[in-house]
């Protein structure tokens, strides 16, 4: 009941003039980022952080929350008009969603895209606005070592799900780490992994590696590739978007499903990639019709998105009660938090209400305006993926680079950029994940600090890692997400060997 | 694809040694006045890497078939890669020298016409829309100075 208070609340501090023109100039400029190569949602939120400066808190965040549903909007155009998933957890939804436009069925398949990614948002919100405030509640008596333990159970969860290689995963892992520690030591004040030079005592700005790593980086990618744009042609009806929600209540089951699933990934880090495929999964395993996935049903396309969206939503939980992001664009937007003054963590709810609900009550309201702008724009976005690719490379690297700049008016940031495109463009190459590193950038100073309280609580003992009743049942859970990989492999391994025998 | 992979984890062994080494010099093992001292951490992030590092290059040389033997780089790739990298580098050094907006320009004019093949209108229209834009968005709207180099002075802005 006090959520729902809370929740009438939020839709008080939600609904003024100005907050929801931001919200609805973030879901624009999102969509447009989100459709856009080397412009994903991390990106979009990185650029678009040093603007936010001047205004509340509030409207900044809803700001920044609206251009990443925009961008999840964006990738689903990608997906179904261009069969190029922007981003990876858009790459169920080719599957179907392709074939049905080339089908001439673009309008019904965008119109039920878009349509689960309404019903998986509503459902993760409903989650967010009852369970969240249970776990900060419970979050209130962690102390560092529990503070520590999650963020163990974070990382283990990305060398689990993530990327191809575990070993690559966790030296992506250590390189955020080590990069967030470049600069002054904030216990002791040193000068630290500086080599007595001044350019790396400000450190690296983790705004300024997200920008470079996905955005200059994927930039390369593309270009090397030779990506032809070349969309299907959509002419939205009323008809057909009529047409399409009269047969979406026949798929709640799979709906149903989906956000189950989208929900419960989403909360772990990485997750809305591994829960989009199998919803996917799931829904062609029981679908009466399953031989016909992936010629082109729509119930092939409503499977993954609701389970992205919801994931998408639900990575925001962690992220506000906990301080720790669940996806690369919510590290961004956590990152943002502390420019604008606010520690993340439990005690936002209790110190900034205001705040957390406005941001609740504003996932609401937003994906619903989101669903009504960008089913009457899908043609505009779509328009913007014909520009010349020699016109829309160079202003990409344009806008990149403002950004780079912008968050601390340093020049040097501005070749860091370049150097981390760089890397990203070598790393994706090479499987090493991208995401864990930039989540670990932004972590790393709250990890590091809670490792260090820990050990002075401790005397020393790394025992304190390991104290009930919270941080035990953590790490070992931490202990099994990380070990099961191998596990499993070996079980296979035995398997294959007995049948052998 | 072999020979990245090894060369990728010399470096960042490379890195790790350099973590190690300044981890050791502000001292690892002890008890400081703020709790451990201040190396310890990195001297934990520097061995993570040099380990994991050494197990990326073990593993290219152990399992030798395994490994695709797909170049890094697609043929005709990197003549597209440099295309941009380049002219995106010559961009940033400019812009110490003549400011962003202005070095911006000429690197879309540059890209547009030179890659991108485009009529000259189109070319002068985007390059000059776009950093003009962009200087009222940030400069003027939202009070974010960009760099503008030895220009400031000469323009008045």
């Amino acid at each position: 009941m006090e959520s729902l208070n809370n929740l009438m609340m939020g839709f008080g501090v939600f609904f003024t003039p100005y907050n929801i023109f931001v919200a609805v100039i973030g879901i624009f400029l999102g969509t447009i980022v989100g459709v856009l190569p080397g412009l994903g949602g991390a990106n979009g939120v990185a650029i678009l952080i040093p603007v936010t400066f001047m205004m509340p808190p509030t409207s900044a965040i809803i700001l920044l929350a609206c251009i990443y549903w925009g961008a999840l909007f964006g990738g689903v155009i990608t997906s179904i008009l261009f069969n190029i998933p922007g981003e990876p957890w858009s790459v169920a939804t080719c599957f179907d969603g392709y074939p049905m436009a080339k089908k001439g069925k673009a309008p019904q398949a965008l119109t039920a895209a878009f349509s689960s990614h309404f019903i998986g948002a509503v459902f993760a919100t409903v989650a967010l606005t009852f369970l969240a405030p249970l776990i900060a509640e419970i979050a209130l008596r962690f102390g560092p070592p529990e503070t520590f333990s999650i963020m163990m159970l974070t990382f283990s969860a990305f060398v689990a799900l993530g990327g191809k290689s575990p070993i690559k995963t966790l030296i992506a892992i250590f390189l955020g780490f080590a990069m967030a520690a470049v600069g002054i030591d904030i216990v002791s004040g040193k000068l630290r992994l500086t080599f007595g030079t001044t350019e790396l005592m400000g450190g690296f700005h983790f705004i300024v590696a997200v920008i470079g790593l996905f955005g200059i980086g994927e930039i390369l990618i593309t270009v090397e590739e030779g990506l032809k744009m070349d969309s299907l042609p959509v002419k939205m009806s009323l008809r057909a978007m009529l047409e399409t929600w009269k047969e979406l209540p026949r798929y709640w089951k799979t709906l149903l499903r989906g956000a189950i699933i989208g929900c419960w990934m989403g909360f772990k880090p990485g997750g809305a990639t591994p829960a989009s495929f199998m919803s996917y999964g799931f829904a062609k395993q029981f679908s009466k019709d399953s031989e016909k996935f992936g010629t082109g049903i729509m119930e092939g396309v409503v499977a993954p998105e609701v389970a992205a969206h919801a994931a998408g939503v639900s990575a925001m939980v962690p992220m506000i009660t906990l301080g720790i992001p669940g996806s690369p664009t919510a590290a961004v937007m956590l990152g943002g938090l502390m420019i604008w003054g606010l520690q993340p963590g439990p005690m936002l709810f209790k110190e900034h209400p205001e705040f957390v609900w406005g941001l609740i009550a504003s996932i609401w309201a937003s994906n619903a305006i989101g669903v009504i702008i960008v089913l009457a724009f899908v043609p505009l976005f779509a328009a913007i993926l014909r520009v010349p690719f020699g016109i829309l490379m160079p202003s990409i690297v344009f806008i990149c680079a403002i950004g780079a700049y912008a968050v601390n008016t340093r020049m040097i940031d501005i070749w860091y950029m370049i150097i981390f495109g760089f890397v990203g463009y070598t790393f994706k190459k090479l499987d090493y994940p991208i995401a864990p590193m930039v989540l670990a950038l932004v972590l790393g100073d709250m990890a590091e600090t809670a490792m260090r309280q820990a050990l002075i609580m401790g005397q020393g003992s790394p025992l304190i890692f390991f104290r009930p009743p919270f941080a035990l049942p953590i790490m070992i859970l931490a202990f099994i997400i990380f070990f099961w990989p191998t596990v499993s492999r070996w079980k296979q391994k035995a398997v294959k060997k007995r049948c052998k025998i | 694809m072999r020979k990245a992979d090894v060369i990728t984890a010399l470096i960042i062994l490379i890195i790790g040694i350099f973590v190690v080494y300044d981890g050791v010099r502000l001292g690892v093992i002890g008890w400081g006045a703020s709790g451990p001292m201040s190396g310890l951490y990195p001297f934990l992030l520097g061995m993570g890497l040099i380990i994991g590092s050494l197990v990326v290059m073990g593993r290219v040389f152990i399992s030798r078939k395994s490994m695709s033997d797909k170049p890094f780089i697609q043929k005709g790739g990197l003549r597209h890669v440099l295309y941009v990298a380049v002219p995106a580098a010559l961009m940033v050094a400019l812009t110490e020298f003549i400011g962003l907006y202005v070095a911006a320009g000429l690197y879309l004019a540059l890209y547009m016409k030179w890659i991108g093949k485009h009529r000259w209108i189109t070319v002068l229209a985007v390059s000059i829309l776009l950093p003009l834009i962009s200087y009222f968005v940030f400069d003027k709207y939202f009070l974010i100075p960009l760099p503008k180099g030895r220009l400031s002075g000469l323009l008045g802005f």
